[in-house]
């Protein structure tokens, strides 16, 4: 029995030699490959979460990113995927970036709570991740690229604090309960909101986090909120514009206008809410070109063996350790500066916000 | 034939009636039973967590919450009597909604957005229909190949924003407004007559071909709950704004689909087809050709729930054929009681299963409750809602029914 366990085992140990010894090979050949070149190639995936809650991934990173990547290296080869939505195809994803050579890792996780996974397997391959948009938690990723969200939660607090009406009842639409994003946005504007709820100031009527920010959820539970306060609502703190349309939908429904509702994004159907129906009050830009800008900085840093500490402007805790952050200030719209923010720096046009429909 | 079965038929009848009520109701002897006693059950719970919960304000919320997905069930239920499945009907729903949206952002007039929406659904039924009866490929298989397709369509109708708009007031009409008072009671009225005029349609057929007549005990039960539900319904609803047009759209092709599957030679081949394909082809069932027609009904239902959809959130996305729609869909027809193996289950079932999915869902947010109840909650009733017709299944089985 010893016997034929030690035998297996030295098969297997050999078999392993044989494996890891061709695997020098290779990476012998290939490094011989880049050196007869003239440059060293980056190659670099892009691996964002899903295209249900918000069309940015697909439409505003992803061009924006490969833009900036080609600005700094021409040559850079950039690997996109989508997840869309499932935290096994994410991880999927990396590992077959990895063996197609990905040097660095962009992910923005489908599940901030599940993708320390993803930086084991990187981390194992010795490739270096960034952490975009979403925050992994407990695990060692490089960088964390992202605008402030707490600060975005923030806005929209201060929003609904100052412009709902004495004693008046607020209902709080926070997002996706997996999205520690939404976490992030919840916690910013209750910092702002519960003192007043303590004091009486303001009532908190209903909160709900929303599953996988799906709209026609969102609509049931303002309803329900609506019937539950008996109309009795006077300030909306929708976390993004999808939520916001939403719960305007189901205001309207009551007869119900007037009352701040609070947004983010700047879609173009929530600018049309803000500009021409008045239905809703305000939504947070956040300008996704610096934001694809500054994780290109820094992955090209990284790969040419610079120190990005210049873009550093903050640290995160998420659970492992304190992470190096560019975290971006994001901007508060309303009808009066539409058209000194996302007009002009060409975020969208009046065209499209006029007529959301149109492509 | 039918004279045999007449007779034989006839002395068996007392002995039906002999039975305690008690069993006869357990046995299933009334199909819908299990299935309104556990949605009696639901909104007892939830009136007691909540007095809001029954009043005509949120049942006018749950009809037009439970409207989309009511449209889908009643499809998918077509689809399993077959003993198929069908996996693409939230993809398609979403499609419709989409063709409409867009449509409408073009300025065509709404109605033709309406009936081009429906239409894509058929279309697209009709091109399933095609490849699972004549290509011989497992409907499993091609409405999940399909469903990722039209999700990949979506994607590109609607395109860069993720949402489109609807602005047509219309089409927002659907899902937003309610018939007057006067309109609903001249409906009732119609459908009373209706009823009572197929009863008694229907008694005469059977007796003219000697079939056994169904004790008129039983039949006018029938008939007196069916007007007072009617009428209940339309008064709770007309306390609050009326009856939403949503409400009405399903109503009728819930009663419409009902008709059709029980009354009519289509409906019986369906039936016959789902309990035994081979036996409904050599009885001479044009087997492909139902096939093909229950797929293409089943993808113009979708289409239609996602016009209701689409007009309720005044909005098209990219995200609509996500979520839960296609689970709430299916379940609503098995909850129904509608077998997944074909050849059992009812349209008006269907509607019932609708209705405990869209109370659970409407009285836990109702109670503003925390997403890991919701869940732990709604999967604990639908797994005893579907249990306990599963109990009075095999009763009914006992008893030789």
């Amino acid at each position: 029995m010893g016997k034929k366990t030690w035998g297996i085992r030295a098969s297997i140990a050999s078999a392993v030699l044989a494996a890891s010894s061709c695997g020098v090979g290779l990476a012998w050949s290939t490094s011989a490959q880049a050196a007869s070149s003239a440059a060293p190639k980056v190659k670099i995936a892009f691996l964002m979460p899903e295209t249900t809650s918000s069309p940015r991934w697909e439409y505003d990173d992803r061009p924006d990113f490969i833009a900036e990547m080609k600005k700094l290296d021409p040559n850079a080869q950039i690997i996109y995927n989508n997840a869309q939505g499932s935290e096994s195809t994410q991880l999927q994803q990396v590992e077959s970036a990895i063996t197609n050579g990905a040097q660095l890792l962009v992910v923005a996780p489908v599940n901030g709570y599940a993708a320390s996974t993803i930086v084991t397997e990187a981390s194992r391959a010795k490739v270096p991740v960034i952490s975009y948009d979403r925050l992994i938690m407990n695990a060692k990723v490089q960088y964390y690229v992202s605008f402030n969200n707490v600060e975005v939660g923030r806005l929209q607090g201060e929003y609904i604090a100052q412009h709902t009406k004495k004693g008046g009842t607020v209902v709080m639409l926070d997002g996706a309960p997996t999205d520690p994003n939404a976490k992030q946005f919840a916690e910013g504007a209750h910092q702002v909101l519960d003192p007043l709820f303590k004091s009486g100031k303001l009532k908190l009527g209903y909160e709900q986090y929303t599953q996988n920010w799906d709209s026609a959820t969102a609509q049931t539970e303002m309803e329900q909120a609506l019937t539950k306060l008996n109309n009795k609502v006077n300030g909306v703190l929708a976390a993004n514009d999808n939520l916001a349309g939403a719960a305007i939908q189901a205001l309207t429904q009551q007869h119900i206008k007037g009352i701040p509702v609070t947004g983010q994004d700047a879609t173009d159907a929530g600018l049309h809410r803000i500009y021409y129906d008045g239905t809703q009050s305000m939504t947070v830009y956040k300008p996704i070109k610096e934001e694809a800008k500054a994780a290109a900085d820094l992955a090209y840093d990284i790969l040419t063996g610079k120190k990005a500490t210049g873009l550093v402007n903050g640290s995160t805790a998420n659970g492992a350790a304190k992470i190096p952050s560019v975290l971006l200030t994001p901007i508060m719209v309303t009808k009066a500066n539409v058209a000194s923010t996302v007009i002009k720096d060409g975020y969208t046009t009046w065209a499209h916000i006029k007529n959301p429909a149109q492509q | 034939m039918t004279a045999n079965i007449g007779q034989a038929g006839n002395p068996r009848v007392p002995t039906v009636r002999e039975r305690s009520l008690m069993s006869r109701l357990l046995g299933g002897e009334f199909q819908q039973l299990p299935v309104f006693l556990s949605l009696v059950l639901i909104w007892i719970v939830f009136e007691i967590l909540n007095p809001q919960f029954i009043t005509s304000r949120n049942l006018s919320n749950l009809v037009l919450q439970m409207a989309e997905y009511g449209l889908l069930a009643i499809g998918e239920t077509l689809i399993l009597l077959l003993g198929e499945i069908d996996l693409s009907i939230a993809a398609v729903s979403a499609v419709g909604g989409a063709i409409l949206a867009e449509l409408a952002a073009n300025n065509v007039n709404p109605y033709v957005a309406i009936l081009a929406g429906a239409a894509s659904g058929a279309i697209i039924g009709l091109f399933q229909g095609f490849w699972v009866t004549i290509l011989r490929v497992p409907s499993f298989i091609v409405t999940l190949a399909g469903s990722l397709g039209y999700l990949g369509l979506l994607f590109v109708l609607i395109g860069q924003e993720g949402t489109v708009p609807i602005m047509s007031n219309t089409i927002n009409a659907i899902a937003g407004n309610y018939l007057p008072a006067w309109l609903s009671w001249l409906l009732v009225a119609i459908s009373i007559a209706l009823v009572i005029w197929s009863v008694w349609r229907d008694k005469a057929a059977r007796r003219s071909m000697g079939l056994p007549v169904k004790s008129s005990s039983a039949m006018w039960v029938r008939v007196v709950a069916s007007v007072i539900v009617m009428i209940v319904v339309t008064v709770v609803l007309n306390a609050y704004q009326g009856v939403p047009i949503a409400g009405l759209i399903l109503i009728v092709f819930v009663a419409g689909f009902a008709w059709m599957s029980q009354s009519t030679t289509f409906g019986r081949h369906i039936y016959a087809l789902g309990g035994n394909e081979e036996a409904a082809r050599r009885a001479g069932i044009n087997v492909k050709g139902v096939k093909i027609a229950v797929f293409t009904l089943a993808g113009l239902l979708a289409a239609v729930g996602g016009i209701v959809g689409a007009s309720r959130l005044g909005a098209a996305s990219t995200a609509a054929g996500g979520s839960d729609l296609l689970m709430d869909s299916i379940a609503a027809a098995v909850i129904g009681g509608t077998s997944l193996f074909g050849g059992r289950g009812s349209i008006w079932n269907a509607l019932a299963g609708a209705l405990v999915i869209g109370s659970i869902e409407n009285g836990m947010a109702l109670l503003d409750a925390g997403t890991s109840t919701k869940y732990l909650v709604e999967g604990a009733i639908l797994l005893l809602a579907v249990t306990f017709d599963t109990f009075t299944r095999m009763r009914r089985q006992k008893l030789g029914k």
